[in-house]
């Protein structure tokens, strides 16, 4: 379990680095933390001719308030960023879901921007994304673009990120203080990837729902954004809402798989259930629990 | 001899959690694991392996390969054929199938190896392996035990793919009307998945040639002696030729009981290209390349009467042995272990093992463990079908010590065991009428907890039965620094050996247990000994150190008797020191002693030999039963299917405990591979053979997240061994599978009975019972479950041509395949009429026969056998010109085939 041989380099710069994604014609793989790149690597199931180490750049590190928002670095540790105090404030569904990618051990290296770029249909950080509405900054030499996260996957371990270009920041746009979170994660043993699994924010004004963003994970090819779901809860009333109608209309969107750790049917069935309880733990819809 | 006697005023060491040995090398990363070792002029190998489950090589090019850096061979069966080896089970028995180092013209599996890439890095074989092109012609292949049944040939030159049956479809009619009989008849069907072993340490080979014809191996093993043993034998080499070396092993279970393809491969290619070569199995080897376990299809019938007592029960079992199984195997023991420890008056069994084109099967801990889970959870399945609680049906059912001795219907002696007293133990410490009102009160609030019990009763220790199975010896000596030394037969991949034979040394001997050195892991030390294997060092070992050290501790006392004027009767030690009763001025160190003893002779016993060394190899009897109940408590969240287990408690007994601590380990370790099995793990193959499961991400292992603290109990009834040990290395592994699966179903028992278990328990398949329907998508098609059913496989007759009745006449020379190996023998016959009469002669004597029917090519004769047990044979041979060929039934064993020629 070797990996075949590659070249490494370790650009300082975003611009280095484009550089040579560019230069090596699509031969180029970045590598963050490495939590499933290098397997993929060791397995050979991935051989690029050249590594490009982004961790020697500072300026894709860190989290920062920006204007109407909150700009993580790709790079920036899974571990750091749980700890950040400006994500928990702001965002709390992000440290949430952070809180079930992978391990202790993993988290120490594994990156944010790494886990949103390999586009895990099963994991926490891209159905984050999609649910809180993020767009996904790209830099290559041809120049800068964002993408809304809801339009970066394209399917299983698909985006529309091109062979040259590198992600170069994910930007949360803001939520009302005191916004609700909406998250449950059915996984087999903690850390792994999800049965099935649900995120999202819920903000409410004068008793209705004003904001409504909710994406599952395990639930499809890519994060599925629930947007029947989020039509149906925008502007309704609190105490009117059905949780099991709302939970059947978000179920409407997926279009979950079977593999031989549970089936579409299971998915579809508990995610439904699941769904229910959590809006109505989170809305404190007592009657309907 | 008082076989408890301790040595006067010695500190107790036995039965205390003393630390181990081991912990400060393994604990800061100073093991010496195969991986470790490095060797000068090493190179290193990479193996290319089959991405085809069945089908016929076109060609090998390794032209590219051959040219890349660093490459020093590419071999191929072709390459590897001057070394030859012929491949035995861990019983030294001949494997059937005709397994070869690397693939000979076909592949039977994906993963199959068939070239080997040697070259001076491992990453620089693997970058060669990837250009050796192998052209393979692509056959349908047979993947599942159903597939067997029907679909083609896995090995070509076999007859079917039965790789190996006992039992008889005939013995149903005994039982049979006993089941009609019975007031009650209950089935359980399980369906085992298929295990992938999964030790921390990978498998692992170094062979290092040396001189002209000798070579050391550092190996990953359970055994260097049986590892040293088996390669020179298969090998056609004498037995010093091969030196194995495995001083730490990261976890054995069966899968390392014996070296096989892979490692066997490297030391021919070392032998080959006389230089050290190393391999070190990657994770995806592991997972999809090692010997895989379990895969098994069982259905057991069991009658009961209007009391709940068992009255006669019917088992048809099938497991799929794969491609190149390490000893074919239709796990008859499964079905000896089956009723030892209950009341069961009439059991009849059919058991076959099949070939397919997966991965071999191994042993794995416990590997009959199946008897406990499909028998512990029909009696819950049947407590609830007859309304009794599943504790007072096993009370009715169980042998307690006041039933023995007494002997199973299938011959198996059972005197002093102690499956009921555990139970009774357990019931003590469990509060069964609280969790009762517990489990009443929670189902009101929508929670569904359940307990499950179960009880058993594991052959260890086992010696004399079979050639690997053997006694074990102590070699143990007082060095003259007065300091211990003792080299073990044993073998430790985790065993604690080290640590529990120095106890069992320092105690016995009165000396402090930091001052013994144990030392195994090297076939150059100690002597022959299987190692760990069917539960047996604690009981074996256990009693050969505990006799060598009073043995050597009477020497000690005579030389000091001797130099004091004492009596040997006055003499003590303790602690390291040497006292004289009556007189403390006397007393002297053990140092003292050995220097006198080593150095001086003339101060010694006249005619006393010179040194402290004592010598005991133990042959214990054959077999020592060990028993336990379990107990676990578990919540099932009903909308979700998820299973928690919210309390284990294990009464076991294991007689003397030597270490609570490594005991304590030993369950717990089994317990955690039973929670994977029941709950987790699971390597799947699709419809063309490819194994599905090839990374830790898909194959799931219990994590600490996953395995509860597990509180214990010991019973502690001593054995009839030396010492009163009883082993406890695989009993976690056979009684936990069928504790938490009837926990989980008295959980489900509000919504349904688990009709038939399907292992793992995913959260589908639970959802399955709780909503009575398919949610899993893996519910049986009836048709499937059909052919589960005991099916009648007589082979048709085929209508050969009628020969003249007087041309079977005279001598035959025949072969009966037994399952203990293939029996020639010379039949000869004389016909009258219709009627046959004749003999059957082998070199163990003649037995006659009469009474034989011939109705056209076809012979029917019986002949009563008294060894080794009172059986009836019954022949049934089909003549064709100079050839016969049909069967022999044998009783419980089953039937052999038999085939032959005219003489």
């Amino acid at each position: 379990m070797k990996p075949a041989p590659f070249d490494y380099v370790r650009p300082s710069s975003v611009a280095e680095a484009c550089r040579i994604l560019d230069e090596a014609g699509g031969g180029a793989t970045v590598i963050a933390g490495g939590q499933t790149l290098m397997p993929l690597l060791n397995l050979r199931m991935s051989q690029p001719f050249i590594l490009v180490d982004i961790n020697g750049i500072a300026a894709l590190k860190g989290v920062a308030r920006v204007e109407g928002g909150i700009r993580v670095g790709p790079a920036t540790r899974q571990a750091d960023a749980l700890r950040d105090e400006t994500l928990a404030r702001h965002l709390p569904a992000f440290t949430r879901a952070l809180g079930h990618v992978g391990h202790h051990q993993t988290r120490n290296r594994g990156t944010i921007g790494g886990s949103i770029a390999l586009g895990e249909p099963a994991a926490e950080m891209p159905a984050t994304a999609v649910a809180l509405g993020a767009s996904i900054e790209i830099a290559s030499v041809r120049g800068t673009r964002q993408v809304p996260a809801d339009a970066f996957y394209v399917g299983p371990y698909m985006t529309v990120l091109e062979p040259d270009e590198l992600v170069t920041g994910i930007v949360y746009p803001d939520w009302p203080q005191g916004h609700l979170v909406l998250f449950r994660e059915v996984a087999q043993r903690p850390g792994d990837f999800a049965l099935v699994g649900l995120v999202g924010a819920l903000a409410l004004e004068g008793g209705a729902i004003s904001r409504a963003g909710i994406a599952w994970f395990g639930m499809g090819p890519t994060p599925v954004r629930a947007r029947q779901a989020e039509a149906a809860l925008l502007g309704a009333e609190r105490a009117r809402i059905d949780p099991h109608a709302i939970a059947r209309a978000a179920v409407a969107d997926t279009a979950p798989f079977d593999d031989h750790h549970a089936s579409a049917e299971y998915r579809r069935t508990v995610g439904q259930r699941v769904f229910a309880r959590a809006l109505s733990e989170t809305l404190d819809l007592r009657s309907a629990a | 001899m008082n076989v408890h006697m301790k040595s006067v005023g010695a500190a107790r060491y036995v039965g205390e959690r003393t630390p181990r040995k081991e912990y400060g090398r393994l604990l800061t990363g100073r093991g010496q694991f195969t991986d470790d070792v490095r060797v000068p002029g090493m190179l290193h190998v990479a193996f290319v392996r089959s991405a085809v489950a069945r089908g016929r090589i076109l060609g090998i090019d390794t032209a590219a390969a051959r040219d890349m850096p660093g490459v020093q061979a590419v071999y191929t069966q072709a390459d590897l054929a001057a070394v030859p080896v012929t491949f035995q089970t861990f019983f030294f028995t001949p494997a059937e199938a005709p397994v070869t180092l690397l693939a000979d013209g076909r592949v039977a599996c994906v993963g199959d190896p068939v070239a080997m890439v040697i070259a001076e890095s491992r990453a620089q074989a693997e970058d060669a392996a990837a250009l050796v092109e192998v052209a393979i012609e692509e056959e349908t292949p047979v993947v599942t035990i159903a597939d067997a049944r029907t679909g083609p040939l896995v090995h070509p030159d076999r007859d079917d793919n039965i790789a190996a049956e006992m039992g008889d479809e005939d013995s149903r009619e005994a039982v049979q009307p006993l089941l009609d009989g019975a007031a009650h008849v209950v089935t359980m069907r399980v369906r085992h998945q298929r295990i992938a072993q999964s030790p921390m340490e990978t498998r692992a080979c170094l062979a290092s040639p040396e001189g002209e014809n000798e070579m050391t191996v550092w190996l990953g093993c359970q055994s260097p002696h049986l590892a040293a043993r088996y390669i020179a034998q298969v090998m056609g080499l004498p037995q010093e030729a091969i030196r194995v070396i495995a001083k730490d092993v990261g976890g054995g279970f069966g899968l390392k009981n014996i070296p096989w393809k892979e490692e066997m491969a490297v030391i021919a290619a070392a032998k080959l290209l006389r230089r050290p070569v190393k391999w070190i199995e990657d994770r995806f080897e592991a997972l999809t390349a090692s010997s895989h376990a379990r895969e098994q299809d069982v259905t057991l019938t069991v009658g009961f009467d209007g009391d709940a007592r068992l009255q006669a029960a019917w088992c048809d079992y099938a497991c799929n042995n794969g491609a190149w199984p390490m000893g074919e195997d239709a796990n008859v023991a499964v079905h000896m272990f089956m009723w030892p420890c209950y009341k069961m008056p009439a059991y009849g069994f059919v058991t076959r093992g099949w070939y397919t084109n997966t991965m071999g099967l191994g042993a794995y801990r416990g590997p009959w463990a199946m008897e406990s889970l499909v028998r512990e959870t029909l009696l819950d399945k049947a407590a609830r079908r007859i309304g009794i609680d599943p504790v007072e049906l096993r009370r009715r059912n169980l042998l307690y010590l006041t039933d023995q001795p007494h002997t199973s219907t299938l011959g198996v002696p059972v005197e002093d065991i102690t499956p009921g007293e555990c139970l009774e133990k357990l019931v003590a410490n469990v509060d069964f009428a609280a969790f009762r009102r517990e489990q009443a009160e929670a189902r009101k609030a929508g929670r569904y907890l359940g307990i499950g019990v179960a009880t058993y009763v594991e052959p260890t220790g086992a010696a004399g039965s079979m050639a690997p199975m053997t006694g074990e010896t102590v070699h143990l000596r007082v060095e003259p620094t007065g300091k211990v030394v003792a080299m073990l037969s044993t073998h430790s991949q985790g065993h604690g050996t080290a640590t529990t034979m120095a106890q069992v040394i320092a105690e016995q001997l009165g000396v402090a247990y930091e001052d013994v050195a144990v030392y195994e892991g090297d076939s150059a030390i100690g002597a022959f000994g299987p190692g760990a294997a069917g539960s047996r060092q604690g009981v074996i070992a256990g009693g050969a150190t505990w006799r060598a050290a009073q043995l050597l501790s009477e020497k000690v006392k005579q030389v000091a008797a001797h130099l004091t004027n004492a009596s040997v009767e006055a003499i003590t030690i303790e602690g390291g020191i040497v006292h004289v009763a009556g007189a403390p001025e006397m007393s002297r160190s053990l140092r003292e002693i050995a220097e006198i003893a080593y150095g001086e002779p003339g101060r010694l016993p006249e005619g006393a030999p010179t040194g402290l060394e004592a010598q005991y190899r133990y042959q214990p009897p054959p077999m020592t039963m060990t028993s336990a109940a379990h107990c676990c408590i578990v919540e099932v969240d009903a909308e979700t299917g998820f299973v928690k287990i919210l309390r284990w408690i294990s009464a076991e007994d294991c007689g003397t405990v030597i270490n609570p601590g490594v005991v304590e380990g030993q369950i717990a370790g089994g317990l955690a591979q039973a929670i994977g099995q029941v709950l987790l793990e699971d390597m799947p193959y699709d419809a063309r053979g490819n194994p599905l499961a090839a990374t830790f991400k898909d194959y799931l292992m219990p994590t600490i997240s996953d395995v509860p603290d597990f509180e214990y109990l010991h019973a502690s009834t001593p054995s009839q061994t030396i010492g009163g040990m009883r082993g406890v290395g695989e009993g976690g592994c056979i009684i936990g599978p069928p504790t938490l699966v009837n926990a989980i179903a008295d959980a489900l028992s509000p919504f349904g009975e688990i009709e038939e278990l399907v292992l793992p328990l995913t959260p589908a398949r639970i959802l399955d019972v709780i909503e009575q329907r398919d949610v899993s998508g893996t519910r049986a098609p009836a048709a499937e479950a059909k052919s589960a059913a005991p099916i009648v496989e007589e082979a048709p007759l085929v209508e050969a041509a009628p020969v003249a009745s007087s041309s079977i006449d005279g001598d035959w020379a025949m072969v009966l395949k037994t399952p203990m190996g293939p029996q020639e023998m010379v039949g000869h016959f004389d016909t009258v009429g219709a009627t046959v009469s004749g003999y059957l002669e082998a070199p163990e004597g003649r037995q006659e026969f009469s009474g034989g029917t011939l109705a056209g090519s076809q012979l029917r004769f019986e002949m009563k056998v008294e060894k080794p047990m009172k059986i009836t044979l019954k022949y049934d041979l089909l003549f064709e010109g100079d050839a016969v060929s049909g069967k022999c039934k044998m009783g419980m064993f089953g039937s052999a085939k038999v085939t032959g020629t005219r003489a």
